[in-house]
């Protein structure tokens, strides 16, 4: 087989060629970012305080929503931020797998659940107490885990050409009356879901929890994979009402969406109306020094707050900043927060919305 | 130009010749064993990361998986793979048949749009169909006097099957577009001498001549539906891929060891196709003259007719819905909602030059396990295919997960190559490997010996029969492959998120990140940018070509 040799020699030249350019391609790379990769000695490591060194940041914030905040605290401070932005579970996952030659500084979540994920794996550092006392104690984690940046409300949007008014519920317990069963949309495989599941939890007990998972599985809700495809859902009258974030229907009024779908919220103090906080915590290998700390510092400024008070129609967590007009306002419509801490396994809350069968 | 010294190539003649070759062919050399061995490992990496991370979770795994629910997500993820792979396949072919080889109207335009709904991902793609389809969407709204009292529901096994098939058709029909036009017309020419009709000419001589082409696609399909999570979460049908993606967090080692089932899964399936295809006939191609153009006569209109409803539904409804959003946004959205046109020029430019940069790299490593696989049956070459082709079954969350797992595990240096380009180029690679081995393997066994040892009788050196003889045969059929690869990683998102560079934006990661947060002029913007970029690259890259060959 002499013949066949060069080729084949050929062949894998070409192959090697391309992985080799590849890699010089990565030297340059490397070369110019910056002394934070890992493996590479940490130059870096109190570069945060003298503002030359880097902050890496993963976000599972929209950029949208928290991009120019971060750009101006990089303008304001000179520090040097590198954000990545995903969905927060992937986020969370790949700090995971990460482990400690992860390059993140400072994660901010979308919602708490995934955080708690990090939390069991032992994987969060410390927000310092001046910060945390920015917010209201159930806002925050006792031992400074994360602390909550903005909230949104879960609410009940329905579709008002197919839903009277003294058809809407008081209480998100009510869905589980047969005048709900076939109308209901949920998205059980989604953060904020499962995060209501687990404030329900903590609130009510596991077996209450069960009975209205149960109950409302027995009313065959149709399932979707996000607040998105439920909100649509509705708009279409596929299904009457959905479970959805309150944000989801002010992004669809600012688009121009003309859709024939309202919010309703629930009673005050109902679970339904469970405020559900984004969080920012420290990553255990955070070598960006008090960067990471003045980072969320900066996000529970005035400033910050009202920026999402504003742009992001969210609900400020700290004193002093109002929610927008078209909120219902946190202390009176909305009163319950649920301590996640208390929630211990979250995957109890996964086991609970499975076993339900409500997700076919 | 080459043209075949026999004169009539065909698969009667050269069948005998080449079943002995490749029987008790000879043994491939210790280079090419190495490189492929050296591709195999690799490629290998994500289920090995499997195997370490479910054994580091130690036992207990009956405590962690519910069997049952597994089982069922199994069923439903291959149930539904075999339907789409048999409507992909009927489409692809039939598609690739009317653009190549018929006069039907419009050639080229249906030639441009065949291979376009490939880059739409499938989150996006199921929900601009939906929002188009579904009973109270946009056509119920505009044309509700259309006398269907209510339109049916896409969702489920119907729905998922329905959408996959559209988005998933261009596996097939890439390959087959190329070998298509690869192909001597002598045979059908014959065929039609003889006063054979055009439908039977392509049952009887277009069919069996493009078989491995079709197979080589249509795999693919298979493996991309069991892998998808996009499609099959929009429209409610509960896939293997589903159930991991609902555990990966709260449940952990549920996730990973489903993973590691729908791996075992995979390469159990292209090691039986493997087997299946060994008694397959085996084809070779010439470059030749002019392609034969079968007239349709009666046929053209039906034939219009079926290329219409496919890029409709696949490819021209979708974009309108998308562009429908995000007109919508710029007329009647707030100044937040409005698109920014010149914020998706860098993410444009950057998700081009990845999908080309993927496309090369994934050539150039799966040629020579090409070689060993397509000239070679040995246990080895089944061994370093399966672990090529199965890995595509993963969902790219698993695949990406495990790039960084190793990268991050593995000595000093490659830790310096975490998350740079040169990593997320071949976490690319690694998913998309596949495509191009399948394209690169219908290429290379395509190419006719005779060939070579006429070359080698006339004194031509190795180095220069590989370039004059061979790559110009197999060229249509590597741009095929590259042009898959291509195309996917432009809709890449999972391995996107997690390894790019900090500063690096696509397209896709735009389309996501809108859609996630109900922005959906944005979401519609960047979606009709993403699938004009690679209209634009395929035709450069694919078609540009195949049009030379006319």
């Amino acid at each position: 087989m002499r013949s066949s040799r060069t080729p084949t020699i050929a062949l894998s030249l070409t192959a090697l060629l391309g992985l080799g350019l590849a890699a010089c391609g990565d030297d340059a790379e490397t070369a110019a970012s910056d002394g934070e990769a890992p493996g590479t000695t940490a130059a870096g490591d109190e570069g945060g305080d003298a503002g030359g060194g880097t902050l890496t940041v993963y976000s599972g914030r929209d950029e949208e929503l928290i991009g120019p905040l971060l750009e101006d605290f990089a303008t304001e401070t000179g520090i040097d931020v590198e954000v990545r932005y995903g969905s927060t579970a992937e986020m969370a996952l790949l700090i995971e797998t990460e482990g400690d030659r992860s390059p993140a500084d400072v994660f901010i979540s979308q919602s708490p659940g995934a955080v708690g994920f990090l939390e069991d794996n032992g994987l969060l550092g410390q927000v310092p107490e001046e910060t945390l006392d920015l917010v209201a104690t159930e806002d925050h984690a006792e031992d400074g885990s994360w602390v909550g940046l903005t909230g949104r409300v879960r609410t009940l949007v329905y579709n008002t050409d197919n839903v009277t008014e003294d058809e809407l519920p008081d209480s998100v317990l009510d869905l589980v009356d047969p005048a709900f069963a076939d109308r209901i949309g949920v998205a059980p495989g989604n953060g904020s879901f499962q995060d209501f599941v687990s404030g329900m939890r903590v609130e009510l007990g596991d077996d209450e929890t069960t009975a209205f998972l149960e109950g409302l599985a027995a009313n065959d809700p149709t399932t979707y994979d996000g607040n998105t495809a439920i909100l649509e859902a509705v708009g279409r009258g596929e299904v009457d009402f959905g479970l959805i974030n309150h944000y989801y229907k002010f992004q669809e009024l600012a688009e121009g969406v003309d859709s024939p779908t309202a919010l309703h919220f629930f009673e005050p103090g109902d679970l339904g109306g469970l405020i559900l906080v984004s969080a920012a915590s420290i990553v255990a290998t955070n070598d960006a020094g008090t960067a990471a700390e003045d980072l969320v510092a900066f996000l529970l400024s005035e400033e910050s707050q009202t920026y999402f008070a504003e742009e992001t129609q969210e609900y400020p967590l700290i004193e002093g900043v109002e929610a927008s007009d078209e909120l219902p306002p946190l202390d009176e419509t909305v009163s319950l927060r649920i301590d996640f801490e208390d929630l211990g396994g979250l995957d109890e809350t996964e086991a609970l919305i499975q076993a339900s069968g409500i997700d076919g | 130009m080459v043209t075949d010294p026999a004169g009539t190539p065909g698969p009667a003649r050269s069948r005998p010749d080449r079943r002995r070759r490749l029987g008790r062919g000879g043994r491939p050399s210790a280079v090419l064993v190495l490189v492929a061995v050296a591709v195999a490992v690799v490629f290998l990496a994500p289920l090995a990361y499997l195997v370490v991370r479910v054994v580091g979770e130690g036992s207990g795994l009956d405590a962690v998986v519910d069997r049952e629910r597994s089982l069922r997500a199994l069923g439903n993820s291959l149930r539904l793979a075999g339907a789409v792979s048999l409507t992909a396949a009927t489409i692809g072919t039939g598609l690739a048949w009317l653009t190549t080889r018929t006069d039907v109207p419009l050639r080229r335009l249906w030639a441009v749009l065949a291979p376009l709904p490939l880059v739409v991902p499938s989150f996006v793609g199921a929900a601009a169909l939906l929002a188009a389809v579904a009973p109270g969407g946009l056509i119920d709204e505009l044309a509700p006097g259309l006398g269907v009292d209510r339109l049916p529901e896409v969702e489920g096994f119907g729905g998922a099957w329905f959408v996959l098939s559209l988005f998933t058709y261009p596996y097939v029909y890439l390959p087959v577009a190329a070998r298509l036009a690869s192909l001597s017309p002598s045979l059908e020419e014959s065929a039609r001498l003889l006063g054979r009709r055009p439908v039977q000419v392509f049952r009887t001589v277009v069919l069996p001549q493009t078989a491995t082409a079709i197979w080589a696609g249509t795999l693919l399909v298979f493996l991309y539906v069991v892998s998808d999570f996009g499609a099959v979460a929009q429209l409610r049908y509960r896939t293997l891929t589903v159930e991991i993606y609902d555990s990966r967090l709260f449940n952990q080692p549920e996730a990973l060891f489903l993973g590691l089932v729908l791996a075992v899964v995979a390469l159990l399936v292209v090691a039986l196709e493997r087997r299946a295809q060994r008694h397959r006939a085996v084809v070779e191609v010439a470059r030749t003259k002019r392609a034969l153009i079968v007239p349709l006569g009666r046929w053209r209109w039906p034939a219009t007719a079926m290329a219409s409803v496919v890029a409709v539904s696949a490819l021209l409804g979708p974009l309108a819905v998308l562009g429908y959003w995000s007109v919508r946004g710029f007329v009647a959205g707030n100044e937040r909602a409005r698109p920014d046109l010149g914020e998706l020029v860098e993410p444009a430019v950057a998700t081009g030059a990845l999908g080309l940069g993927a496309a090369a790299l994934t050539i150039a490593v799966v040629l020579p396990v090409a070689y060993l696989t397509a000239r070679h049956r040995s246990r080895l070459g089944g061994v370093v295919n399966a672990a090529v082709v199965g890995g595509f079954a993963l969902p790219g969350l698993i695949v990406a997960l495990a790039a960084v797992y190793w990268t991050l595990q593995g000595p000093t240096w490659t830790a310096r190559f975490y998350q740079t380009v040169p990593m997320l180029l071949a976490a690319y690679a690694i998913h998309f490997g596949a495509q191009g081995l399948r394209a690169a393997q219908v290429a290379v066994g395509a190419v006719p010996r005779r060939l070579d040892d006429a070359a080698r009788t006339l004194g031509a050196g190795r180095w220069r029969r590989l370039r004059t003889v061979e790559l110009p045969l197999m060229v249509p059929g590597l741009l095929a492959g590259a042009g898959l690869v291509m195309l996917s990683t432009m809709k890449e998102l999972p391995a996107t998120l997690l390894l790019r560079p900090t500063t690096f934006d696509t397209l896709a990661v735009h389309v996501w990140s809108a859609r996630e947060n109900a922005r959906w002029a944005d979401t519609g913007t960047a979606a009709l940018v993403l699938v004009g970029v690679s209209g634009v690259l395929t035709w450069l890259l694919v078609l540009r070509h195949a049009e030379r060959l006319d």
